[in-house]
């Protein structure tokens, strides 16, 4: 005798089952799961194998559900876990998939919450820390993943006359992403891919800057001082260069760019391909 | 032999598409004869991957599979993913789009699993339903693959070889037959693998898949992670006696190997194959 259930009332108790925190026994006992379905007629929804009762089998779902979501956002934060170690980072996938249940057709999308629940996670070991790992490690995703768009050839910067270039704004590539941390999270997440097991940066403060960017389908990661970075952030903001290099030196007190400072920082941004395209009085290059 | 339904082509023998093979097929344009494609890996990237898929696309025949369908879901159709599986079907030439007979989550969630379906006359309507809408929307039939199961519904009316044989009557559909599939729910549910793809509309089968899994005990999971049991091997020659020559993907998704060797392991199947037709044991042959 099978219990009448929907099909759509079968697929939500289903899944109850499936992404319940704690194990399938609870999950079979919880007050919407026991409305479906109680407990005592759980053999006329599943029916047991030779081998498994009814709950073993719906162990087997339960039990995949986490390692899937463990597995997609290590992919994703492969730093992030390292400093948490194996099981504050299982920890925190559990609590992070029960606020933000992946909503996409794909898990490339499950992580994109992870730096603001790591801010406030409970029990998480440095959450700012953890924060800016975070949002580094998504940037990285998502620049790898950003559409592809050509970058400023020599060609076009050629054509710009050298008096024209003053009043000359620049505009990214969309693989391309300006970022600012008040720890060495870039360090930390070098010294992970290098495996560099006695030299991993301590989580203390340091203000680190840096652009992030992709050419050839590989993805950059270029450190900045702070003032290249102010200035790369105005002409990515949309400011001349003109205003942008003008607004340098006022910065607070700070040093004003030396000339070759100025030519190296451009060279290295334009040779990178972080520029798309340039625009005099609005018109595109 | 056997006419296929649209006179979709015996593609040969070919390997999934996966990250780690990327360098290696870049660099040698290995001798496969055609790929299988992750959508969902290729929809929402602008960079590398979609750059190697363009590639591989542009050498090779490719078939698209997906995992993030849910053609049993009682939710909505998720057209953003439809119209994304179409352009990418489109980009690629795919010679047909596939995905799973499973439902995958509800309530606007995506648990990233194969989850079983209740085989009702409720389910089969609305799965033939869905399908319909679906091979509408992408302007190509659409292909269902039988899933793997470690459940059964009390529920259930009719087996899953007779559900599917329904399914592609109803909804005029090809499907993908994965004897791997077969082996483990038959292991897992008690009953003879060989009835099932005894009973298979041969006419619809336009592909086969064939792979490893793990036993563990009192249970087989669907790993893909392995070589395929000589007793897999034999479905796939019981099958292809009735199909004749259908396009075979070999599938390892867990701890991929080097290229070579899921490349060996592929190219079994075209060894059974030609074995089957020297023996002239095809059906009609």
């Amino acid at each position: 005798m099978a219990l009448d259930l929907p099909l759509e009332r079968m697929q939500r108790w289903f899944q109850g089952m499936v992404v319940h925190p704690e194990g399938c026994d609870a999950a079979l006992v919880a007050p919407e799961a026991e409305q479906e379905v109680p407990l005592e007629r759980l053999r006329e929804v599943i029916l047991p194998s030779r081998t498994l009762t009814p709950a073993e089998r719906l162990e087997i779902y339960h039990g995949m559900y986490p390692l899937r979501m463990q597995e997609a956002l290590a992919s994703d934060y492969p730093a992030l876990e390292h400093f948490l170690g194996d099981d504050g980072f299982r920890e925190l996938v559990m609590q992070y998939v029960q606020e933000f249940p992946s909503r996409n057709y794909s898990l490339n999308r499950l992580g994109d919450h992870v730096p603001e629940f790591v801010r406030s996670a409970p029990g998480i070991k440095r959450p700012e820390f953890c924060h800016e790992l975070a949002r580094l490690e998504l940037a990285i995703s998502q620049v790898f993943d950003a559409p592809e768009v050509p970058a400023l050839t020599a060609e076009q910067i050629a054509a710009v006359a050298p008096e024209d270039w003053e009043r000359a704004r620049l505009r990214p590539i969309a693989a391309f992403r300006l970022l600012s941390f008040r720890y060495p999270v870039n360090a930390y997440v070098q010294s992970v891919r290098d495996e560099d097991h006695a030299g991993h940066p301590k989580a203390r403060l340091k203000d680190t800057w840096l652009a992030l960017y992709r050419r050839s389908y590989s993805v950059y990661r270029l450190e900045l001082s702070r003032s290249a970075h102010d200035l790369l952030r105005d002409l990515v903001e949309g400011a001349t260069l003109g205003e942008a290099v003008a607004a340098a030196p006022r910065r607070d007190g700070r040093r004003a760019p030396q000339e070759e400072e100025l030519f190296r920082w451009f060279r290295d941004w334009v040779s990178g391909g972080i520029f798309a395209s340039v625009e005099l009085d609005g018109e595109r290059r | 032999m056997t006419k296929k339904r649209w006179g979709f082509p015996d593609l040969g023998v070919g390997i999934g598409l996966r990250t780690v093979h990327f360098g290696h097929i870049l660099s040698r344009w290995p001798d496969v004869d055609w790929f299988e494609v992750l959508s969902e890996n290729f929809m929402d990237t602008g960079g590398r991957p979609l750059w190697v898929l363009d590639q591989v696309a542009e050498r090779y025949p490719v078939a698209l599979h997906g995992v993030s369908l849910g053609i049993g879901n009682t939710d909505p159709l998720n057209r953003e993913y439809l119209a994304k599986l179409k352009g990418l079907a489109e980009r690629t030439k795919a010679r047909w789009v596939s995905d799973h007979l499973c439902w995958t989550g509800i309530l606007g969630r995506n648990t990233h699993d194969l989850l079983p379906m209740p085989y009702t006359e409720e389910a089969l309507r609305h799965t033939i339903a869905r399908v319909r809408q679906v091979s509408e929307i992408l302007e190509r039939p659409l292909v269902i693959e039988n899933p793997s199961s470690y459940v059964e519904f009390a529920a259930s009316t009719m087996s899953e070889w007779e559900f599917l044989a329904r399914l592609a009557e109803g909804a005029d559909c090809g499907l993908l037959l994965d004897v791997n599939n077969v082996y483990v729910s038959s292991f897992n549910h008690g009953f003879d693998p060989r009835t099932y793809v005894d009973q298979v509309p041969a006419e619809r089968v336009v592909q086969y898949h064939v792979a490893g899994h793990t036993h563990k005990g009192t249970h087989i999971i669907d790993t893909h992670s392995d070589h395929a049991l000589p007793e897999v091997w034999e479905l796939y020659r019981r099958a292809w006696q009735r199909t004749g020559p259908t396009a075979t993907l070999y599938e390892w998704d867990e701890s991929i190997p080097e290229f070579d060797v899921v490349h060996t392991e592929a190219r079994k199947a075209l060894a059974h194959r030609e074995q089957l037709q020297e023996a002239g044991v095809a059906h009609g042959a």
